[in-house]
């Protein structure tokens, strides 16, 4: 019998996490301590869990440039690797995570003795999400994502007392369900197809034999990328993103939909580009398509919404679509940057959101901005840099971002798509544009406001992250790509 | 006649855009969850099929994993609905139009 080699340092992040949501109800249960001691808690095994990030980063940078063997980054009989993409992916989603606890602490502090579950389950879903972005396996990319949906379906119900809320954890949970679904019934005809479920695997077969008849897995690729699409909501899966993000309390969305991104790109880069590279003039006109239609649609919805809610629904879909450019683009280092800058933004903005109109509220008109530059001049100028970062103005993180996606797109022979791309932005610019201009051009109205510090801190890290790497991009654009997939 | 695996996996695409089809054309929570449900067996049907086909263990483990997601999700799907039953005594997706713009 052969004993399987187990190592361990691949899910050592994840185990970290899980066990950490473990101590957290089980602390609450025994102590039923203050919030900051459930915070201290969780707060350990994020540290412990980023420690080991960077033990992993080492390794494989070391595996990359010769000295160590690039078999040591396969884990769990090829099911977890550890190359440079998955351990970035999860790097950014760890400190997401971190920060995105931090944005809701009002939030979870408010929930009472329930506090713990809220805290166990964002775990949970870092954890599910983390296994997505580094799992060769397509039923272990399956199995994160599931991980990490239902742990937010239950985040979007997690405030009872208002009536949206658990609407939108229906809508989310039924569309999030069929989502999973149809990824999956895509990974069983690829394996019909195949006979592999290994990313790598399929890789090979695909450069060793010539499909004659690719039906089934033509099909296969298609569901998948539909499911995934609705994980990233990109249009025209993009349906749920607006009821969800308006009607989920307001401290959880920005985290609930920037680690959705970061894992649902990360695991779409990871089976397109790597895995289905060999059939690219398949796929590529069809993801191309998506793209422009998200883009298009994203910033034109976004435009005529009444509640900054929907309104950044929608720009997230146009997000979508622009880093979908750099999945056509075949580049990951720019989906991965694209990514990591954008959720720190999305997370920031929730920030704003929980801040002005209440953590637990749903509704978040637009009005309540008016002349918040007089009522909170710190609030503003700081939401005023995000939103400029999302719409890529120069001289901050997004438009580093945007000019690598839409150049990699370029150089792979899609210009339309870059044009179309560039027009989507001044669109989009227009929408960021509104909210600002209502911030600061109209007459104060209502109560100054109070803020609470960690909405303070966690806007001060976002705005400062949006300008440093929006000035010295350096730093991060050399990690994101030596980021390599195996 | 032998009954090859292509004729299993024509069964669960059938079974699957059943399930599909049903989760967009009906109303009632529980169904549309119900239907979910039927998507993820046509999966399981597809895999035990193409496992057996390619003489591969992988698919039939496969499927012990989608059932225990299947399982998951039935436990929070029901608690939602439940909680959502309780505050507005229906179940019907029509009546939740509270958020839109």
């Amino acid at each position: 019998m052969i004993t399987p080699e187990i190592s361990w340092l691949a899910i050592l992040p994840e185990l970290g996490l899980a066990l950490g949501a473990a101590a957290v109800l089980l602390v609450e249960v025994q102590w039923k301590p203050r919030a900051q001691v459930l915070g201290m808690v969780v707060a350990g095994a994020l540290t412990i869990a980023l420690a080991f990030t960077v033990v992993q980063w080492i390794r494989a940078q070391d595996a990359v440039a010769g000295a160590g063997q690039l078999g040591d980054l396969v884990a769990f009989s090829r099911m977890i690797l550890m190359d440079g993409f998955a351990v970035f992916g999860r790097f950014a989603l760890l400190v997401t995570t971190a920060i995105g606890i931090t944005a809701g602490w009002r939030l979870i502090e408010g929930l009472g003795r329930r506090r713990a579950e809220a805290l166990a389950l964002i775990l949970l879903a870092s954890a599910g999400f983390s296994i997505m972005v580094s799992a060769n396996n397509l039923v272990m990319v399956f199995l994160g994502l599931e991980v990490g949906s239902i742990a937010l379906y239950v985040l979007a119900g997690m405030t009872r007392s208002s009536s949206t809320s658990d609407e939108a954890a229906l809508k989310y949970f039924l569309l999030g369900s069929f989502a999973s679904a149809i990824f999956i019934y895509g990974v069983a005809l690829i394996y019909a197809g195949t006979g592999q479920f290994e990313i790598l695997a399929i890789r090979s077969f695909f450069s060793a034999f010539i499909v004659t008849s690719p039906g089934v897995i033509l099909i296969g690729i298609a569901l998948m990328i539909v499911g995934l699409g609705f994980k990233v909501s990109a249009a025209p899966f993009h349906a749920w993103a607006p009821d969800v993000y308006q009607g989920a309390p307001a401290g959880f969305v920005g985290y609930m939909a920037a680690v959705a991104k970061i894992a649902g790109f990360a695991a779409i880069a990871r089976i397109l580009i790597t895995g289905l590279g060999d059939l690219e003039v398949n796929w590529l006109p069809v993801v191309a398509g998506i793209s422009a239609l998200s883009m298009v649609g994203g910033s034109l919805l976004a435009l005529v919404q009444a509640d900054i809610r929907r309104m950044l629904a929608y720009s997230s879909v146009a997000t979508a679509g622009f880093v979908m450019t750099g999945v056509v683009g075949g580049a990951t280092s720019g989906v991965l940057f694209y990514v990591a800058v954008y959720a720190l933004q999305l997370v920031g903005s929730f920030a704003v959101v929980a801040a002005v109109s209440g953590p637990a509220n749903s509704a978040s008109s637009m009005d309540e901005y008016q002349g918040l530059a007089t009522r909170s001049p710190g609030l503003a100028a700081g939401f005023t840099i995000l939103l400029l970062g999302m719409a890529g103005l120069p001289l901050t993180s997004g438009f580093v971002a945007k000019f690598g996606v839409f150049s990699d797109a370029w150089s792979a022979g899609y210009q339309w798509l870059v044009i179309v791309a560039v027009l989507a932005s001044v669109l989009a610019f227009a929408v960021y544009l509104r909210v600002v201009v209502n911030m600061y051009m109209s007459d104060a109205e209502g109560p100054t406001l109070e803020v609470p510090d960690t909405a303070r801190w966690v806007l001060m890290i976002a705005a400062a992250a949006t300008i440093i790497w929006g000035i010295l991009p350096g730093s991060l654009l050399d990690l994101a790509s030596s980021a390599f997939p195996l | 006649m032998i009954v090859g695996a292509e004729w299993y996996m024509t069964v669960a695409a059938a079974l699957f855009l059943i399930g599909a089809f049903g989760l967009l054309l009906r109303r009632n929570a529980l169904i549309m969850f119900m239907c979910i449900e039927l998507m993820l067996n046509a999966v399981n049907l597809t895999l035990i099929a193409a496992g057996r086909a390619l003489n591969d263990l992988g698919g039939q483990v496969a499927v012990f994993f989608i059932l225990v997601v299947a399982a998951a999700e039935v436990v929070v799907g029901l608690a939602i609905i439940v909680a959502i039953f309780r505050r507005r005594t229906t179940a019907s997706v029509d009546e939740l139009s509270e958020l839109r713009g």
